[in-house]
C-alpha cells in the first residue's frame, strides 16, 4: 500500500479515522488541500479585515483602560491573521497570492465585518456577540485534522477568550448604566444580532461543503448545531441584562430546551457576501491603502537585507 | 504583483527556563535579526516566553512518518570527502494530542549532513512513535539573548487585561454587583 493513488487514499482515510493529525509533507487528497486553503485563507482575511471596524474606535475610547484593551485586541487580530496565513502556506499557496486575492476583491472574508461600527457600544457588542460566535467555530476547528490549522486555532482561542470577556463586561455594564448608555447598547444589539447569527453560515441543508468537511475531520459540527448552541447560551444572558432581542418569533421550547429563532433573511446575507453590504467597498479600500502605504517599508527592508 | 515574498522562518519558543524549545509557528522576514523581532511581535503577546529561536524554513530538514514510509531510501546520499561534522538540533513530534505545539527540541547530534543527522537522531532519540522529525544546524539558528528578557518578554506580564481571568465572572448578575460598581476606578 502507499504507492498507488488508491493506497494513499485508503491510508489517509484510515489516519483520519484513527484521529491522527495530517502534517505538512504528508500525502493528502487534492480536495482536502483545496478545501483547507479556501477555509484558512478566508479565515485569515477575516482577522485582518476584522481589525478595521474596531480599530476605528481606538482614538475615541472613553478612557485609558478601554483604549489599552482595544489596542491589545486589535493587535491580537493582526497576529491571528498571521498565524492563519502561515498555516495556509504549508499547503502550497504563498502569502502574497492570498493577499493579492483579498486586495483584488477575489477572496471572501466574514461578512460581519461589512457592517459599520456606529457607536462605542458596538465595540462591546462585537466582543460579546461576534467574538463569541467566532469562538464557537474556532473551538471546533481547534480539533481539525490538519495540524497547522488546529494548532493556530488552539492559540487563537486561548487569546480570543479575553476579547469575548471584555465585550461582555462592557455590555453588562452599559445595560445597567446611564440613560445614555442603556439605549446605546440596545441599539447596538438591534443592529448586530442578526448579522451575528448569519456568521455561522447557511443552514445545513444549504451547505454543500459540510459533509465532506465533517468526514475529513476538518469540521466536527454543523453550522446549525453551532448556531443553536450559541443562541441557547446567549439569549438568557442578554435577557438577564434587561436587553430585548430583535426577534418577535423568538421562543423557548420547553421540550428541547432550545431557544427557537425566527427566519434568517438569507437574501440580505447573500447580498453582503456578494459585495453589496454597507461597508464592503470601504473595507477593501482601507486594506488597499494600507498595503500601498506600507510599500516603502517593505522595499526598504528588502533593500537592506540584500546589502547584508 | 510579485511584491516581497520574504524568506519564511520557523519560530521556536521556550515557555520557561529549563524547558525545551517548541515550534510554535512561522513568520516572514527580510533577515534573521528582523525575523527574531517579528517572531516576538507575532507569537509572544502573552507572558509565557523565556527564549526565542528562529531558523529559515529552508535550513530545516523535515520528514514525517508518512514520508519516511513512502521513501525507504531517504537516507541515501553522497557525503563529500572533506565534510566536517557540525552540531544539529533534533526536533520531534511524538503525540497526536490536540494542542498548540508541534515539534519539540529533543537533543543534539554531531553530523556532516542533515540526512546523516536524522539517521543518528533516530538511533540516539528513539521513541515509540515519532510523527515528525526535524533537524537543523545549530549555526543556522538565531537566538534571543538572556538580557533581552526584561525588555522583550517581561512587559507582557503586567498587561493583565489580556488575560480572561482579569474580567472575572462577567455573566449578568444582580444589580449593584460587579462591573458596574460605584467605586469602580474607571468611570465611563
Amino acid at each position: 500500500m502507499g504507492d498507488t493513488h488508491e493506497g494513499h487514499h485508503a491510508n489517509f482515510e484510515a489516519r483520519i479515522a484513527r484521529g491522527e493529525r495530517i502534517e505538512p509533507g504528508d500525502w493528502m487528497p487534492e480536495d482536502y488541500r483545496r478545501q483547507l486553503i479556501r477555509m484558512i485563507s478566508q479565515h485569515a482575511h477575516s482577522e485582518i479585515v476584522g481589525m478595521l471596524p474596531e480599530g476605528t474606535w481606538i482614538p475615541n475610547a472613553p478612557n485609558l483602560r478601554r483604549k489599552m484593551i482595544l489596542i491589545a485586541k486589535v493587535q491580537d487580530e493582526a497576529g491571528h491573521g498571521q498565524y492563519l496565513y502561515h498555516a495556509a502556506e504549508t499547503l502550497g499557496i504563498s502569502r502574497e497570492e492570498m493577499l493579492d486575492a483579498l486586495l483584488e476583491g477575489r477572496a471572501k472574508y466574514s461578512s460581519i465585518f461589512n457592517y459599520p461600527t456606529l457607536t462605542w457600544a458596538d465595540v462591546g457588542m462585537i466582543g460579546w456577540l461576534v467574538d463569541g460566535a467566532a469562538l464557537k467555530n474556532q473551538l471546533m476547528l481547534a480539533q481539525c485534522s490538519y495540524g497547522p490549522y488546529g494548532r493556530a486555532m488552539t492559540r487563537i482561542c486561548a487569546e480570543e477568550t479575553f476579547h469575548h470577556r471584555q465585550g461582555k463586561e462592557m455590555v453588562v455594564r452599559y445595560a445597567r448604566g446611564t440613560p445614555t448608555q442603556r439605549p446605546m447598547v440596545q441599539d447596538a444589539l438591534d443592529r448586530w444580532w442578526w448579522p451575528t447569527l448569519m456568521m455561522f453560515g447557511p443552514h445545513d441543508a444549504d451547505s454543500p461543503n459540510t459533509p465532506v468537511l465533517v468526514r475529513w475531520g476538518i469540521k466536527t459540527r454543523t453550522n446549525d448545531e453551532l448556531r443553536q448552541e450559541f443562541v441557547n447560551e446567549t439569549v438568557p444572558e442578554l435577557l438577564a441584562c434587561g436587553l430585548s432581542i430583535p426577534d418577535p418569533d423568538l421562543r423557548h421550547d420547553e421540550t428541547t430546551g432550545n431557544w427557537n429563532i425566527g427566519p434568517i433573511d438569507w437574501d440580505h446575507f447573500w447580498q453582503v457576501v456578494k459585495g453589496n453590504g454597507p461597508m464592503n467597498r470601504e473595507r477593501l479600500a482601507a486594506r488597499r491603502q494600507a498595503h500601498e502605504d506600507g510599500r516603502w517599508v517593505r522595499e526598504a527592508l528588502a533593500g537592506y537585507a540584500q546589502r547584508q | 504583483m510579485p511584491d516581497t515574498q520574504w524568506p519564511r522562518y520557523e519560530v521556536f519558543k521556550q515557555d520557561a527556563p529549563g524547558q525545551p524549545h517548541r515550534s510554535i509557528g512561522t513568520i516572514h522576514a527580510a533577515d534573521p535579526e528582523l525575523a527574531l523581532l517579528i517572531a516576538r511581535d507575532v507569537h509572544v503577546r502573552r507572558p509565557d516566553c523565556a527564549s526565542l529561536w528562529v531558523a529559515r524554513t529552508d535550513d530545516i530538514f523535515s520528514m514525517t512518518a508518512d514520508e519516511l514510509a513512502a521513501h525507504p531510501d531517504w537516507a541515501a546520499e553522497d557525503i563529500p570527502g572533506g565534510a566536517v561534522a557540525q552540531t544539529f538540533h533534533v526536533f520531534q513530534k511524538t503525540t497526536q494530542r490536540r494542542g498548540m505545539t508541534f515539534v519539540v527540541h529533543t537533543g543534539d547530534v554531531q553530523a556532516r549532513t542533515a540526512r546523516e543527522a536524522l539517521r543518528l537522531a533516530m538511533q540516539r532519540f528513539p521513541k515509540p512513535e515519532v510523527f515528525v522529525w526535524w533537524v537543523c544546524q545549530a549555526g543556522a539558528v538565531t537566538r534571543s539573548e538572556p538580557e533581552m528578557e526584561s525588555s522583550w518578554f517581561a512587559p507582557a506580564r503586567n498587561k493583565t487585561y489580556k488575560q480572561q481571568a482579569y474580567y472575572g465572572e462577567t455573566g449578568a448578575r444582580p444589580e449593584g454587583s460587579g462591573a458596574g460598581d460605584e467605586d469602580d476606578p474607571h468611570p465611563e
